[in-house]
């Protein structure tokens, strides 16, 4: 920010507002909940990929003491809908029912239980029968584009399509390409991530005397939840209510709508009790929502400079059995070709497809992580062919002010080659260790001891270490993809404090207390003078949903909006009170000054207070702030250590480095920034949702199989933030960071597995076999 | 079959009837209705459940509620020693940022408790390893290590007799 602005409230780590409650086990989220008569659900899954259900015979399980209701295909609403609930413009593929005739992938629900207890639910669960008649599957990609492959859904569109091809162009990469001095062209694979968010998705549901519909969920969008349940259970919103006070993560993937949120609900509609269901961690896995896997072909020009002449890519996802985020993930994903390293000349394909597998949902990083972890690399590859230093290479073709970022916006500030440069400083990037990842190195098999010296304890030990630079680029907010708006309510009571209403999840983030700093901020408080009040779609207004960096940048700067209407309304009451003019107040602390006057003025609280014969003031103030875009940066820094012998890999340390405008809360913008790269190195190196291809069954769906970094698995994280490109949008300049740390890690240990081995890998996750197979093939070239 | 127990549950002696097959994280969330205690796994694999048992730190999800009749247990809801007074493991995680989404955080609170119980004074790599059964999804542990190195550092300075003032 040119001038420098002086703040109290933002930009200080204080208190999180949800703090004493979450270290006291005070917090309540959905699954705490316990009603009188409450009744417990669960569901019947089905043990093959692609079916029609024949037969299904319930009456054992309703024979079964203590059973209430058993819910099949013939007993709930037939009616299609959006796995993710948005707007229209986002969402375009209302491909499923609550339960279908029809199963799509190994574990989808057939049948709901509801009984007095677990035990008894479980019980009946396997007491229910199902006969089904087995259709041929398509458990891969190429099982389900191949010619003459089963048809999962009967859209119309050839070869398992979601929705149709997408295309995003510019320039004329014909002529890009005879122009490239050389040329790059790879194929890039990417696995399938789980969001591993470590609450179990649950519900309690409850209709009251009115048959109006409760529902405590563990949702991300408590509003989208609410239209959807009304919409396909027939119902006017009124009569759904949706709350959601904590929740234990959700990472992107707790948008959706899920199966025991309708099934709960119905459930609880018949019996007339509360119903409670929680998916096992089973569950999450085969009911929850991947990351998209895939394939990405990417073909990149470039001159002796490294100026980028052309970029050319197929982008195929796999959508599982629906199509859930698919067209969207697909579209931002692909789109974001069109950026982070500068180029003319596009043409970007964009393919999404259905299998007979879990559903792909939305996952932070959305498609980005997939596209920019094979951009970044084949930039990497090019800096070799060209001579040319990895950083340098992605310094000289960073976007920068004025670019056309993917959204259609121009970018604001030079963020992405400041990472860089900050990062490179940050390391002694030009002074890493010499034969670390040189050429010589590399020529040279490791079998020889070619070894950099001072990466060696001991001069028999056989490990490697190697520098890798990842870069990306993220939007907050979803616009232009989803016409986004933020919303608050702001209330100063009468004791001076102020009542934030916020349709923004708890989702963990610690967005609730940067927004708290913000209306503090704007209206002159203390932080601790300002309460939050969330979660319940009966009493705030209206959002989306926490979800693509969206709260503090949109919902931000309508709370910064409400705080200002009220300031406005206080200070001509206390300018009345002072008979002063009220541009010659100014509020700070909680204290409304006459500017220039030190000592005169009066306590915010006086001047709302009841006093004799006056009732208390009542100040509100609303906020609603309409689509923008802006553009937060990265650049990580990491070094690894490969084990020749195991083939095992170490990440050694990282030095993450993030522009997003102001900082509104330092440990929570940390915080997001270490757990994303936490999931970027399981991503990377280990975490992948085994599917068998055969049989379409899950083969790791416990916290044994799938294995993620722990806390002896994490290296160390030196995190530096920079605020050198405030956007215009945000509040005082805040961009989003939910997103962006999950995304640059990945390219910046793939290639820093380069730098230490000399192999090049092109897919995640990357393997210690796979590192080992490598090895062995370089020994024999 | 319902078997009638009590255990001491952060120091106040509970009668529970609980099922001979249900474990004590069921017991304590239903039964006892201190729902501090999380599951995210309920076989053993994630920690969330850890709560601290005869001195002990357990996943509440792999011990039977009927084995501990008789037994001492302290939960998330027993670590402050009085109302508003947070034990330092507390005050270290609200203010370091050792908790996001919080559901991770009951059991990883436990399990430093009973590290730290054990080792006043722990190296990172101790710490790394004494909560290496604990998943956090949120945080990347940086700052839960953090947190814990902090707490061990004030619990030090009130074990000398300097206190919190
Ligand atoms: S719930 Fe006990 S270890 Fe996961
Ligand atoms: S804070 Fe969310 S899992 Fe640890």
């Amino acid at each position: 920010m040119s001038e420098r602005q002086k703040f109290n409230v933002i930009g200080k780590s204080v208190k999180r507002s949800d703090m004493l409650e979450k270290v006291t086990g005070a917090a309540r989220y959905a699954g705490d909940l316990t009603l009188p008569g409450m009744l417990h659900g669960k569901l019947k899954r089905c043990e093959i990929a692609h079916a029609n259900i024949k037969r299904i015979d319930t009456s054992k399980a309703l024979a079964l003491a203590g059973v209430k209701a058993v819910l099949t295909h013939k007993d709930v609403p037939h009616v299609l809908h959006y796995g993710s609930p948005h707007p229209r413009s986002a969402s375009v593929t209302k491909d499923q029912y609550i339960l279908d005739t029809k199963v799509r992938y190994w574990g989808e629900a057939v049948a709901a239980v509801a009984a007095t207890t677990e035990d008894i639910a479980d019980e009946a669960i396997r007491l229910i029968e199902v006969e089904y008649e087995a259709l041929p599957a398509a458990i891969t990609l190429d099982d389900a584009m191949a010619a003459g492959a089963p048809v999962i859904h009967d859209n119309g569109l050839e070869g398992n399509r979601v929705v149709p091809d997408m295309l995003f162009k510019r320039g004329d990469v014909e002529k890009g390409f005879a122009e490239a001095d050389i040329i790059i062209e790879g194929n890039y694979a990417v696995g399938r991530p789980q969001p591993a968010y470590m609450e179990p998705n649950v519900c309690v549901a409850q209709w009251d005397g009115s048959d109006k519909l409760t529902l405590w969920t563990s949702t991300q969008s408590a509003f989208m939840v609410r239209g959807t349940l009304a919409e396909v259970l027939g119902l006017p919103l009124g009569k759904v209510r949706v709350l959601c006070d904590h929740m234990g993560g959700g990472f992107g993937a707790k948008q959706d709508l899920f199966q025991h949120e309708f099934l709960c609900a119905l459930l609880s509609r018949q019996t007339r009790r509360p119903v409670r269901m929680e998916y096992s961690r089973k569950e999450c896995f085969l009911g929850g929502r991947s990351r998209h896997p895939g394939t990405i072909w990417l073909k990149q020009g470039f001159k002796r400079d490294g100026t980028i002449t052309a970029r050319a890519a197929k982008v195929v996802f796999d959508s599982g059995a629906y199509g859930s985020h698919a067209p969207g993930v697909t579209a931002v994903g692909a789109s974001a070709l069109t950026s982070l390293f500068r180029c003319e000349n596009v043409h970007l394909e964009g393919k999404c497809v259905y299998t007979n597998t879990p559903i792909a949902g939305a996952f932070r990083g959305y498609g980005v992580v997939q596209t920019y972890y094979a951009l970044d690399i084949q930039i990497d590859e090019a800096a070799e062919k060209l001579g040319m230093d990895p950083a340098e290479l992605k310094l000289k073709t960073a976007v920068r002010e004025g670019d056309i970022a993917p959204s259609g916006h121009a970018i604001v500030g030079h963020g992405l080659e400041d990472c860089i440069r900050e990062g490179m400083k940050a390391v002694g990037w030009k002074e890493r260790p010499v034969g670390c990842g040189s050429a010589a190195y590399r020529t040279v098999s490791p079998a020889d001891g070619a070894v950099r010296a001072d990466a060696l304890p001991h001069p028999t030990s056989k490990k490697v270490r190697g520098w890798g630079i990842g870069c990306e680029m993220h939007g907050s907010s979803a616009y232009p993809g989803i016409k986004e708006q933020g919303n608050a309510l702001v209330n100063l009571n009468e004791d001076g404090s102020a009542t934030l209403l916020t349709g923004a999840a708890g989702l963990g983030t610690g967005a609730h207390t940067a927004l708290c700093q913000i209306v503090a901020e704007e209206l002159g408080l203390e932080f601790e003078a300002v309460s939050v009040v969330h979660g319940d779609t009966d009493i705030v207004p209206w959002d989306i949903g926490a979800f693509a960096s969206h709260t503090t940048y949109m919902v931000g700067t309508a709370a910064k909006m409400a705080a200002a209407e009220i300031k406005q309304k206080l200070l001509a009451r206390a300018a009345d009170q002072l008979e002063v003019s009220a541009g010659d107040l100014e509020v700070e602390g909680g204290f409304i000054g006459v500017r220039g006057v030190p000592g005169r003025g009066i306590s915010v609280r006086d001047c709302v207070a009841p006093k004799l014969g006056i009732p208390a003031a009542h100040l509100f103030g609303s906020g609603t702030y309409m689509p923008t875009k802006s553009y937060s940066f990265g650049a990580h820094f990491v070094e690894v250590e490969v084990d020749t012998g195991t083939g095992q890999i170490d990440v050694l340390q990282v030095v993450p480095v993030h522009e997003i405008g102001k900082v509104i809360h330092p440990i929570a913008a940390a915080g997001q920034i270490e757990g994303g790269i936490q999931q970027g190195i399981g991503h990377t190196l280990t975490e992948n949702h085994e599917i068998d291809p055969k049989t379409g069954r899950s083969l790791n769906a416990n916290f044994v199989d799938y294995k993620m970094p722990l806390s002896m698995d994490m290296p160390d994280i030196k995190t530096i933030i920079l605020e050198t490109a405030p956007d215009p949008g945000g509040p005082w300049g805040a961009k989003g960071v939910g997103e962006d740390p999950i995304i640059a890690i990945g390219p910046a240990i793939a290639n820093a597995i380069y730098d230490a081995t000399g192999v090049r890998f092109r897919h995640y996750p990357i393997t210690p076999e796979q590192v080992l197979e490598g090895l062995a093939r370089r020994r024999h070239v | 079959m319902k078997r009638n127990i009590t255990t001491t549950i952060n120091g106040e002696a509970r009668e529970l009837a609980v099922e001979t097959f249900h474990s004590l994280l069921d017991a304590l969330r239903n039964a006892a209705g201190l729902t501090g205690t999380k599951k995210g796994c309920d076989v053993g694999d994630c920690g969330a459940c850890t709560v601290i048992l005869d001195g002990a730190p357990v996943c509440a999800c792999l011990v039977l509620a009927a084995e501990t009749d008789g037994c001492n247990v302290t939960t998330i809801e027993g670590l402050q020693s009085a109302p508003g007074s947070l034990h330092p493991l507390q005050e270290s995680f609200m203010m370091l940022g050792g908790a996001q989404c919080g559901f991770c955080t009951p059991g990883i609170l436990m399990m430093a408790k009973a590290l730290l119980d054990e080792n006043p004074n722990p190296t990172d790599d101790e710490i790394r390893f004494g909560i290496a059964g604990n998943i956090c999804r949120c945080t990347g542990y940086t700052k839960i290590i953090d947190a814990i190195r902090d707490a061990a550092v004030q619990l030090r300075q009130e074990a000398k007799g300097g206190g919190k003032s």
